[in-house]
């Protein structure tokens, strides 16, 4: 299988992301981060929910214009979305127009791939995610964790150099769920992409990540930065994994307890 | 997209959906049979004057007759073509109009109220208006089932185009829409299309039923000119001929959209 292109390193400068609500008030969904993520790197960002982290991942993968700052691959601005930088979605967002293979070679269309060449590639990487017996089924044919594989396929198929994943797993039961996580560090390791993930799960997020970014809720911003120097594959009952939970949830603890306050008072006013 | 299936297992899946169409039309000879013997027998108790209810085998033998005279035939193909002319144009209207009102709200906040104006007036309502505009000539007729066909396309189409899933335009533009035209091309349209296809069949058939309606008023020719001529020279055989063409017509019709609709609709059953 050829790698392509490997990850790309990723710099954040002063990126904020406000709104302006109908009666005029603006809302700081982002305030202003500063972050450096290193080419291959796997960063994941935990945070609950109204912290501004998908809010950031729509800015870098270039769905979202910034309020102000700026992000930049290999110092290039982010300016529009590209198809060197993918996506997986927490709701697969598969074309259900489409069979797999054809959700599958929909990017390697797109990048003008002649037909016969894309349906190789596309059966390669569903090859890589254990369902190319399914090519030709439709997705509502497929289970939720077979669609996220489909979706993580059509993702890596592209050869981007960076992938967001927004809460992949998310809706995916426990068992599922460690299963994709084994299956995604697998292809990651074989790939070398720069990962920016995003998570509820603080276990999910030190099984996973190189580097750890805790945020804060309303308005969003970093918290702590923790980088994990565990072997993979980890196990979620050692040591120095419980050591790290424990860190997480302290921190995490503080910020859930202060986002509580903030929607009791939003609810009684 | 289509894969090349082995020639045998395509051969099977002829055969099987062949059979399965037959053992659909069965209900349909089960009412042609039950409407005829109920007819008989009105006419064999009542026995009615000839001029008002024929028996079903002299219907029968009229319809054979006009068939053999061309009469049938031509006003079929008029009517047909009447129809065919009038939602064409009403399609190739109403179906970028309802594309654009539904991705851009703002030209649909303006054309709305006027939509919501003129759609609840029966398109039989303009056909005052369409005799004094366009006298009793072609134009006329294809005036009114313009009307009464386009409300229905526009209005699927809005709402095909509104109410596409946003990640799957995120989706689009990630893996390489990089403008409109390509973003309408691959997600847009395949995405909006099964309601498109509602809304040209169910127009088709107001337009079909507006057609004869045209044609009764203000008409040498078409079906609805069969039945009106047959009251008024008092023989209710052509009449009843007119309206058992309209009804198979009809039927006919809706088995194409059908047929069309199990083709090109995703969404499945």
């Amino acid at each position: 299988m050829t790698a392509g292109s490997t990850g790309k390193p990723l710099s954040l400068r002063g990126l904020a992301k406000h709104y302006a609500t109908a009666d005029g008030r603006v809302i700081e969904a982002l305030l202003p981060v500063d972050l450096d993520i290193a080419p291959g790197e796997f960063l994941v960002v935990v945070g609950p929910s109204g912290c501004g982290k998908s809010t950031m991942l729509n800015i870098l993968a270039g769905l979202t214009p910034p309020s102000a700052g700026e992000a930049r691959v290999a110092d290039v601005p982010i300016k529009g979305p590209d198809i060197d930088r993918g996506m997986v979605f927490q709701d697969y967002a598969l074309f259900p127009w489409l069979d797999v293979i054809g959700n599958v070679e929909f990017g390697l269309e797109r990048k003008g791939l002649p037909r016969r060449q894309r349906r190789e590639v596309a059966m390669r990487y569903l090859e890589m995610v254990g369902l190319a017996d399914f090519a030709e089924k439709r997705p509502r044919e497929l289970s939720g964790g077979m669609k996220q594989r489909v979706a993580i396929a059509r993702t890596f198929a592209t050869e981007p150099s960076i992938i967001f994943m927004d809460e992949p797993f998310g809706a995916l039961d426990a068992l599922t769920r460690s299963y994709l996580q084994h299956q995604l560090l697998r292809i990651w390791q074989e790939h070398r992409k720069t990962v920016v993930f995003i998570t509820h799960s603080v276990v999910e997020a030190i099984y996973l990540a190189d580097r750890i970014v805790l945020m804060t809720a309303r308005p969003g911003r970093i918290k702590t930065v923790l980088k994990v120097d565990i072997a993979h594959p980890r196990d979620p009952t050692s040591d120095e994994f419980r050591a790290i939970e424990r860190r997480v949830y302290a921190d995490l603890d503080e910020e859930l307890a202060k986002s509580f306050r903030m929607e009791g008072r939003d609810s009684g006013g | 997209m289509t894969a090349s299936a082995p020639a045998g297992k395509r051969r099977r899946g002829w055969a099987a959906r062949l059979g399965g169409r037959a053992a659909k039309l069965l209900p349909y000879l089960y009412a042609a049979v039950g409407v005829i013997a109920v007819w008989w027998a009105v006419v064999l108790i009542a026995k009615p004057h000839m001029s008002l209810l024929p028996s079903p085998l002299s219907t029968a033998q009229t319809f054979v007759q006009l068939m053999a005279s061309g009469e049938l035939p031509r006003d079929a193909a008029y009517s047909v073509g009447r129809v065919l002319a009038a939602w064409s144009l009403a399609a190739i209207v109403a179906v970028p109009l309802g594309f654009a009102m539904g991705r851009w709200q703002r030209l649909e906040r303006v054309l709305d109220p006027v939509v919501e104006l003129f759609r609840p007036i029966s398109p039989l309502a303009w056909i005052p208006l369409a005799i004094l505009w366009f006298g009793i000539d072609e134009g006329g007729k294809i005036f009114v089932i313009f009307i009464g066909t386009f409300f229905p396309i526009l209005l699927n189409t809005i709402a095909g185009a509104k109410n596409i899933d946003p990640v799957l335009i995120r989706a689009g533009r990630i893996l390489g829409c990089k403008d409109d035209a390509s973003l309408f091309r691959k997600v847009v349209l395949p995405a909006s299309l099964p309601q498109v296809i509602v809304g040209l069949r169910i127009s088709f058939g107001t337009g079909w039923a507006a057609i004869i309606a045209a044609e009764l008023v203000a008409a040498r020719s078409g079906l609805g000119y069969l039945i009106s001529n047959g009251m008024e020279v008092l023989r209710s055989d052509f009449v009843l001929v007119g309206m058992v063409t309209i009804g198979v017509l009809g039927v006919l019709f809706d088995a194409v959209f059908r047929w069309v609709d199990a083709r090109y609709n995703w969404i499945g059953e």
